[in-house]
């Protein structure tokens, strides 16, 4: 049957071009996405592919070229500031401000989302407990561990409770145990209702959280579907080879394992 | 203007937490007072040097104190490094105001500049500098000065904006720096060599410094005083105007 509720997230000919020092680049060239409300929808793309330049505009810190994008059904260029109020996002390596403790951070951040200070600040109380900072709270962020930061990165772009959350390569650079934290996290976020559109470069995370994802080369969308579907076509492909995630991210790049060394990783937990 | 002043309080406590910081903004100018006062003094004697008004080189030499450590604010930086470390998109990402992402800091440089200010002020008066403009006066040179370092902050600023670079807001800065010494620090305007005065003349900071030396050294007058908040409100208004525009069109 034909889903007819309003995609969370849906993006039409998207195109991004940048004025470089050898002429116009076209970081994303017509990308093409429809995401359900509820779904962990994994972005993958070798380095370069277009992955963030995407998700940047998705989340109107870029421009858009051409094309359009909404999330929640709002334009992301025309009212950017109701789109930013429906929106959670973590960038790529957790950019927060390392002079403040991690209370001092949510609270602000509760602030600048218009709640009052005594809101803000049980708001903070809230997101510490549940990405489990509350010791380390009243430090400065500067002294927390990569994987501290990330999980506090997260809490701040819960603040609001946003009906989409952007994770752009949230476990990047993370030992293996606290990328299982976060892969928790991310499960219990969704668990409460919040989509989740997730970049990144580990095929294994893709395939553990993801309930459909696309690969994104050249800035174009190469391939969609859910991990299962993307394996059993490429399998049917290969007259019933058994394929992996790994073997579907080479088919639809193009690269040899060779060439994707360096660019894509497993990752062993 | 509420998350301005959440971010200007934010703002405030990041340079409260980089004492280093605050303290090489009083060191350095305070160190020029001492040193341009003692290798001037005995040229300019207060008893026979008119220009004084009865008071000691030292008194002519604030003005410049002040001016300088306004123009030491960090606010560029710390906008630089938020910018290198991502959490200047982050912000980027909320529903505030983009103009709050710049007031803000600077609304926390003028506090500083407050506080800077009237500690240098303060010190002074022990070593026989007197505000011969009396406690109006005294309101008067605080707020100019905290006002040009706003204005200065807001321009470092637009640099770290436009190259997202440290070291390019950190160079910047020494392109701002002359306009401070293209000005009759150590002799009034009329005394300057003549192609010296031309360009004290078409210096603004020309202006500013002419107007706090007025405060220090003679009863008010606002003849003198008027141009130098001329220059900061105009000045102000560009530097306001360009903020706010770069910040709508950053990408």
């Amino acid at each position: 049957m034909e889903d007819l509720r309003e995609p969370a997230v849906r993006a039409e000919r998207l195109v991004k071009h940048y004025d470089g020092k050898e002429g116009t680049v076209e970081a994303v060239r017509g990308v093409d996405l429809a995401i359900q409300t509820g779904e962990i929808f994994g972005f993958l793309g070798p380095n370069g592919a277009g992955k963030s330049t995407t998700v940047r505009m998705l989340t109107t810190l870029l421009t858009i070229t051409s094309g359009r994008a909404e999330v929640v059904g709002v334009d992301v260029a025309s009212d950017p500031d109701e789109a930013r109020r429906r929106i959670g996002v973590a960038l790529q390596e957790a950019g927060l401000d390392p002079r403040q403790t991690g209370r001092e951070l949510l609270t602000l951040h509760g602030q600048l989302y218009g709640f009052s200070q005594a809101e803000a600040k049980e708001r903070a109380e809230e997101l510490l407990e549940l990405v489990e900072l509350e010791e380390a709270a009243d430090r400065v962020i500067k002294g927390y561990s990569g994987g501290m930061q990330r999980r506090l990165d997260l809490a701040a772009a819960l603040v609001h409770e946003p009906e989409v959350l952007f994770l752009d390569e949230p476990t990047t650079g993370l030992d293996p145990a606290s990328r299982l934290t976060i892969w928790e996290e991310v499960r219990r976020i969704n668990g409460h209702g919040t989509t989740v559109f997730l970049t990144t470069q580990y095929l294994e995370e893709a395939d553990q959280l993801c309930d459909r994802l696309a690969i994104i080369d050249d800035g174009l969308i190469v391939r969609e579907g859910s991990p299962s579907e993307l394996k059993a076509e490429l399998s049917e492909r290969r007259g019933g080879e058994e394929t992996n995630l790994d073997d579907v991210f080479l088919d639809a790049t193009g690269r040899s394992r060779d060439r994707a060394a360096g660019e894509v990783q497993e990752v062993g937990v | 203007m509420s998350a301005t002043l959440s971010l200007g309080a934010r703002s405030l406590r990041e340079a409260i937490r980089q004492p280093d910081a605050l303290f090489m903004t009083m060191f350095i100018p305070v160190f020029f007072l001492v040193v341009n006062t003692g290798q001037a003094a005995e040229v300019f004697p207060s008893d026979s040097t008119g220009f004084l008004e009865g008071q000691g080189y030292g008194a002519f030499q604030l003005p410049i104190t002040l001016l300088l450590a306004a123009s030491f604010g960090m606010a560029a930086l710390f906008l630089v490094e938020e910018i290198e470390g991502g959490y200047f998109d982050k912000l980027r990402a909320m529903p505030i105001p983009r103009s709050s992402m710049v007031m803000g800091r600077l609304v926390a440089e003028a506090v500083k500049g407050v506080v800077l200010s009237s500690i240098i002020v303060l010190l002074s008066l022990p070593f026989g500098i007197t505000i011969a403009s009396g406690p109006l006066g005294f309101v008067l040179i605080i707020l100019l000065a905290t006002l040009w370092g706003v204005v200065y902050a807001g321009f470092m600023q637009l640099i770290a904006l436009k190259t997202r670079s440290a070291a390019a807001t950190n160079s910047g800065g020494l392109i701002f720096f002359p306009l401070l010494f293209l000005t009759p620090n150590f002799v009034p305007r009329d005394m300057l060599a003549e192609p010296m005065e031309v360009a004290a003349t078409l210096n603004p900071v020309t202006y500013l410094m002419e107007a706090l030396r007025s405060l220090i050294l003679t009863d008010l007058d606002w003849s003198k005083v008027l141009p130098g908040f001329a220059v900061v409100a105009v000045l102000g208004a560009i530097m306001l105007l360009l903020n706010v525009r770069m910040i709508r069109t950053y990408d």
